[in-house]
């Protein structure tokens, strides 16, 4: 995919599970068909945390920005950008998929 | 004068965690990816079921799906006592609760464990990139029965060579 449009929407991907764990999101990846904690353990900090549980397969990235905008002493310029560039590292991740709107 | 929004900001960042779990983290997600019916491989950590799971071994924990565990079986379960994760082996079921105690803790038995406590069963073991493999095949009943009667402590005792032959593709139980 080459571009985060504002309007997408995003949900886990299958091939994942996280948790929260005493305040840390660990995100497994699934893809070979085991949970290997001997591979590949992912963690994110506070606001990638926060963008995660939000692309739920309901909220649009816009929404997304707009919550964070209102959480954060940050531009929702600089804001968008970071989702996008996060959603994007997820999505080469296989970590999210593209949710079809309802 | 409009409001501001109360907290500083931090990127959003991933990485690789790099995280060594254990505890109450460990068993929160291998009961999530068992319920996506996938298997759970975790380095495991102690000696109490060696010599056929040892400290550092790479086990693979699957889910019990619909078979229930059997003696002979080494089974992931949440320690009554410690509420930690343990690995270690049937020795008898009877019903829904079963005789539990490491290979190598016969003082030690884990007594009567409930199914509910149970996470999985033991179905791979790989110590240094190679299958372990003696320890979870059809000798696991021999061993069970072994146990049980607390032979497998004289037979370590005694049977050195024997057990050092064994000891090469060995167990270990993790409380961890």
């Amino acid at each position: 995919m080459n571009e985060i449009r504002m309007d997408m929407i995003f949900s886990h991907s299958s091939d994942v599970v996280s948790r929260e764990i005493d305040g840390a999101l660990i995100i497994v990846p699934l893809a070979s068909g085991v949970g290997d904690m001997e591979d590949d353990l992912f963690s994110m900090n506070e606001t990638g945390t926060e963008i995660w549980n939000m692309l739920d397969g309901k909220k649009t990235v816009q929404e997304v920005v707009k919550a964070l905008a209102q959480q954060y002493r940050a531009e929702p310029a600089e804001i968008e950008q970071d989702v996008a560039g996060i959603v994007t590292e997820l999505l080469k991740r296989r970590m999210l998929v593209e949710a079809t709107a309802a | 004068m409009s409001k501001r929004p109360p907290r500083e900001y931090q990127r959003p960042a991933m990485q690789k965690s790099g995280l060594s779990l254990s505890g109450k983290a460990l068993i929160e997600l291998m009961q999530a990816v068992h319920t996506k019916g996938l298997p759970f491989r975790f380095n495991a950590g102690g000696h109490s079921m060696a010599p056929f799971i040892r400290d550092g071994d790479v086990i693979c924990v699957s889910p019990l799906a619909s078979r229930a565990p059997g003696p002979g079986d080494v089974v992931a379960f949440i320690h009554p006592e410690t509420k930690l994760l343990c690995l270690h082996r049937v020795l008898s079921a009877h019903g829904d609760r079963f005789l539990i105690q490491g290979d190598n803790m016969p003082e030690e038995p884990d007594g009567m464990i409930p199914r509910e406590t149970i996470l999985g069963r033991v179905t791979r073991v790989e110590r240094a990139g190679k299958k372990v493999r003696l320890g979870l095949g059809p000798e696991r009943f021999l061993l069970a029965l072994l146990s049980r009667c607390g032979l497998l402590a004289v037979i370590r005792r005694y049977a050195g060579p024997l057990y050092a032959c064994f000891s090469r593709s060995h167990v270990s139980c993790e409380k961890r």
